[in-house]
Formats: structure tokens, sequence, C-alpha cells
């Protein structure tokens, strides 16, 4: 402890020095801390995304069902699906499946016709745990307006929701009828009115552009395919086991796959590993700048003392105590950057969450989104230990310049 | 107590050989040995090499009749911490720590608990006469009282043997007699034997005995009743 205490004093001595390599500290903790706050935000939000969006945590498919070449509704389908996804809802770590019907065909206003992507869903299991029911149930200020709503549990109903843009591009609106063509699973032509009852923002331009979401009974009725099922989403009671149930799905489901979300959520991915080479190069820079701030700091410190290490050499101080003496001074300032860094971090972060400032829309996407630090501890503890790693790799270049002074030219040194 | 047999050191200096050259000098318990000369003549090379602090060339170093100018680097730091005490000749207090921090920082390094070792640096403070400027740091204290600190941190570990290198050098007469009386005093009462090098009359008036070295070679040996 006397070594600390040593260390601790000669921090102090220098208060200038140490004040302006702590500032360098403190901006890079508060760095680092409000940067893991945002991307723990921007995660969650796109997972939330991923998963309410209709992937669900496990997705279950046909075997070879991502691998396309569709050229048919349903050529690759889970037959009886419907089955096996009542089969699954008895599952005790299951809360619910929801079952999907993919399908793509043209939809007609009469004198127009769009290519769309369907997704067709049970209305009332997929209200009770997708966003996208709460989308278009927001009164006035969902995409639709006041008029819009979910699509109706009654079976005989022929509804549809349409993407924004696939309505602006067919001048569609609450209210209007269109005309749904595919192919049957048989490969024969068919074709459904139907009237549209919302408007869905699903945050991709180009989804907005092709979407559209109809009810089991309406697309069993386009594609003649009754129980037949292109997959199911299943939500878990526990997200956090998604991999461990995907891979118990795939070994109890003969003829099936099953893939945890984010193996599906190709944006998700996308950001996730934008944002991690962009922070980890911001950190590779903070490193540096944290690493030479520091070493220059003790270097300067080391030289100052020369004479003083000779004394203490000369007094019996062993060499790798040196080593000792620098790296309690790394850790120090370490642990006040970090303490510090964490208060202006809470400061700030109530700071900026208390602006409600709106993020413009991300690359692709159709709306902006506002900006939230989350508080995530293992982002404070990582920071605090990036930090103290990086001072004590700091600290080690000046001590061990100091245990490999010669003692007599130390004590000669003025 | 430590002998020194045949030492030599040697180093260029200004384009000619300097150093020590062959000195043996026994330094006894409880004495104070001068080594005299003028500046140039070996004294702190040879102070340094009985310390422990640098090797000779040739010869060998024996404390308390073992050999240990051979041990590796960290049996002598071992050594310097245990048996050995240290006297610069100025700056020899860390300027961070009070008069009672500096003394305790050796007896903490071996080992003592913070208790033990504030018990040892206040008395041998108090041998010092400093026990009122125990919570002062070198900066608030004389340069008297300074090397008064130094030698209590010197022998508050009870060392075999104290290695002082000019320690009046940045002292006028009036603070140097009465430190050098008090080295004398508690070299004769601890039994400890003082080596200490110097070129201050001052200083090889009160030594027991008297190395006198020219040109880094031993020419006289005086020693007084």
């Amino acid at each position: 402890m006397i070594l600390a205490r040593l260390a601790l004093r000669n921090l102090l001595r220098q208060r200038r020095r140490s004040l302006l390599t702590l500032l360098v500290l403190v901006a890079s903790f508060t760095a680092l801390s409000l940067a893991g706050g945002f991307m723990a935000q921007t995660f969650q939000g796109l997972s939330d995304g991923a998963i309410r969006g209709g992937l669900g945590h496990v997705q279950i498919l046909p075997t070879g069902g991502l691998e396309g070449g569709e050229e048919g509704s349903l050529e690759k389908a889970l037959e009886g699906g419907e089955t096996l996804a009542a089969k699954l809802r008895q599952d005790p770590e299951v809360a619910e499946v929801l079952p999907r019907i993919q399908f793509m065909g043209l939809l007609s206003s009469g004198p127009k016709s769009v290519a769309f992507l369907g997704s067709a869903v049970d209305p009332t299991r997929e209200a009770a745990h997708m966003a996208v029911a709460d989308r278009v149930k927001e009164g006035s200020k969902a995409p639709g307006g006041a008029g819009s709503r979910w699509l109706s549990a009654q079976p005989e109903a022929r509804e549809v929701i349409l993407g924004i843009g696939l309505a602006k591009s067919l001048g569609a609106t609450v209210g209007t009828s269109l005309t749904l063509m595919s192919t049957t699973k048989a490969g024969s032509l068919n074709a459904v009115d139907v009237e549209v009852v919302g408007l869905q923002d699903l945050g991709l331009r180009e989804l907005n552009d092709r979407a559209l979401t109809v009810s089991l009974d309406t697309a069993e009725l386009l594609l003649q395919a009754e129980g037949a099922r292109s997959r199911l989403s299943v939500v878990l009671k526990q997200p956090q086991r998604a991999d461990a149930m995907a891979e118990r799905f795939a070994r109890e489901l003969p003829g099936t796959e099953a893939h945890p979300w984010h193996q599906l959520a190709a944006f998700y991915q996308q950001v996730r590993m934008l944002y991690f080479a962009i922070f980890g190069f911001m950190g590779l820079v903070l490193f540096l700048v944290v690493f030479l701030a520091t070493a220059n700091t003790l270097l300067m410190s080391v030289m100052e003392r020369i004479r003083e290490f000779g004394v203490l050499r000369a007094t019996g101080l062993q060499a790798r105590q040196l080593v000792a003496l620098l790296q309690w001074e790394g850790a120090f300032l370490g642990l006040a950057g970090s303490l510090t860094g964490f208060v202006f971090t809470l400061l700030f972060r109530a700071g900026m969450n208390a602006l409600h400032y709106q993020m413009p829309a991300p690359p692709g996407t159709s709306h902006g989104y506002e900006l939230f630090i989350h508080f995530v501890p293992m982002v404070y503890v990582a920071a605090f230990l990036f930090l103290q790693t990086t001072l004590q790799l700091s600290a080690l270049l000046p001590g061990l310049k100091a245990a490999r002074l010669r003692v007599v030219e130390a004590l000669r040194h003025v | 107590m430590l002998q020194l047999l045949n030492i030599t050191r040697t180093y260029e200096a200004g384009g000619e050989k300097a150093g020590v050259f062959d000195v043996s000098l026994d330094v006894p318990s409880g004495q104070m040995t001068v080594l005299a000369g003028p500046s140039g003549s070996g004294k702190t090379t040879l102070l340094q090499i009985a310390g422990l602090l640098d090797e000779a060339d040739g010869g060998e170093v024996r404390l308390e009749g073992v050999a240990v100018s051979t041990l590796p680097e960290r049996a002598r730091t071992e050594l310097r911490l245990n048996r050995l005490g240290f006297v610069f000749q100025a700056h020899n207090l860390l300027p961070v720590f009070t008069a009672l921090e500096n003394v305790m920082l050796p007896l903490q390094l071996r080992g003592l608990s913070t208790e033990e070792a504030r018990h040892q640096a206040e008395a041998a403070l108090a041998s010092v006469d400093l026990t009122p400027r125990l919570h002062h740091r070198p900066t608030e204290l004389s340069g008297g009282q300074q090397q008064r600190v130094a030698i209590a941190r010197a022998l508050a570990g009870r060392p075999a043997v104290v290695l002082a290198d000019e320690p009046t050098a940045s002292l006028d007469q009036a603070h140097g007699a009465p430190l050098m009386d008090l080295v004398h005093r508690l070299a004769k009462e601890r039994g400890v034997a003082f080596l200490v090098a110097s070129h201050d009359p001052m200083v090889i008036g009160r030594a027991d005995r008297v190395a006198r070295l020219v040109d880094g070679r031993l020419v006289a040996l005086e020693v007084r009743p």
C-alpha cells in the first residue's frame, strides 16, 4: 500500500499535468459510454423492429425455404403448417406461433397494376404480438388516417393493408377496392377483390413500395392452398433462448429448418457490422489518444524523478516495484478518469435524452427516430476496462524505463 | 563488519583512466570511517561499491563476513533494504511524503505493518531530535533537518552499515558540525558502522578512522584512539 500512497501523492504533486490527462480520460470515457448507449438503443430498436415486424424469435421454414428460386406461390411450403403451429403452441417455452404465407402477384386498381410482395397472417394472433397491427391503429396519426384499422378476424372479410408506397403508386386510400392477382399453388391464375382498410409504414422504402398484408383466409382463397404455410414465426416466453430453441426445433421437426431471428434480420446484421466497424475505429483512435497522453504524462514524470528513483532504489526498492509504482499511477489516473467520466456521462445522457432530439432517417429507411441514450451497465464496465487496460499498458513503458535506470547514474542525475 | 578487499573499478574520464585501484579497507562497527580525499579521488566510487550500488571490476565486498559483491541485483537490493542505510549529499527525501512517511517507507518495504513502521520511524526521528517535525514535508524543513531525517531513515531499520556521501556538502558549518556530532554519537550508541565520503575537514576531524584516497589509491589509513 505504501507504493499506492506514493503513486497517488506523485499524481497530486503535478496537479495541472494530471488534470490535463484526466480531461482526456474523462472525454474518452464519456465518448465511449455515450456511443455505447447509442449503439445499444439502435440495436434494441432494430431487434425489436425485426422481431415484432414479423420474424418472431424463431422462424420455422420448410427445408430449403431460404434458398429462393420459387416460381409459384407456396412451392416450398410447410404442408400441414397450421397443424404444426397448433402442436408447437403446446410447448411450454412457446408463447405463440404465428403462421404466415409469403406470396407475390399483381395488385390492380383497374387502370393500373403493381407487383406486390404479400404476407398473409392470422389477424387475431398477429395483432397480439406484432407491431404491424399497432401502426395502423394510431388514429389520425396512422399512415392511412383516422379511418384505418387492422384486418378483421372474420374469415369471410376480404381486406388488405398496403405499404404506403404501394398505396401511393395505385392512388389507393382506406376504403379503396382493389384486385389481388396471383398464381395458385397448382399454378393457375386467380384473383380476389379486397378492400383497403389501412396503410402501413414498414420503415424501409423498398418494402413500403411493395408490401401488403392480408388475412390467412384471404390468401388461402387466392392461392387455393388450405392449411399450407410458408413459415411459422415463433414467439418465445424467454427471448434470449432463441438460438437454443431454433436448434431444438431443427432437431425435433423433420423436413423443416429453424433460424433464430437475428440470422434472418439482414438489415439488423448490416447495421450491427457497420456500427461495430465505426465504433471499433473510434475505439482505436481513443486508444491511441489515451495511450499517448498518459504515456507522455508518466514519461515526463519519470524524467523529472530520476534522482528520486535512484534514492528509492538505493534504499531497497526493487526494479519491479518501480514498475508497480508507475502501474499504480496509471491505475489511479484511470480510476479517476472513469469515475469522473461516469458522472459526466450520466449528466450528458440526461441532458440529451431530455432534448428529445429527432435523428434523421438512416439511409434506406423511411422515417427518423428519437435519440435516446440507453443506460447499459455493461457499456460502462467495458469503457472502464478499456481505459484501465490502456493506462496500464501506457504506464508500462515509463515503468520499464525507470526500472532499467542504473542506480549510480540515477543518483548522479541533476 | 564491512570489508573491502582489493577493490578496483576503472572508467574513462576526460580521456584518462580513473576510478579506484586495488583498495582494501575494513569498516568496523560502532565507528565512523571517513573516505577522505580531493574531488576525483574515487571516494564516491568506492562508497557506491561498498553500498552495493555499483559493481567492482575486481576485488570483493564482504558484509558481516559474507561475500556480497557478486550477488545478483535483486539480492543486493534486498541487502540494501535490510542491512544497509544511505545518506546522500542532498535531495535525499521524497518531496511528496512527510518526514515520518519518508522514514517509514523502507520499513514498510521490508514488510512491517503501518503501525510497527510508524512506531520505529517515530523513535528514529526522536533520536535525531525531530519529533516536532514529524508531519512536515521536506520543503518545510531546513537543509540540516532534511539530512537528519535522512539519517533517521538510514538508521530506522537497524542496519549494519550506513553509507553517507558528502552529507554536509549542502550545509553550512553551523548545521554540518552538529549533524556529524550526531552521526558520531549514533555510530557509538548503536554499534553501526558508518562509512562517510567527504573532503570536509570538519567531518574528517570527527572520524574514528580516516582512509585517504589520492587518484583512486588508498595512500593512508589513520586510526584514531
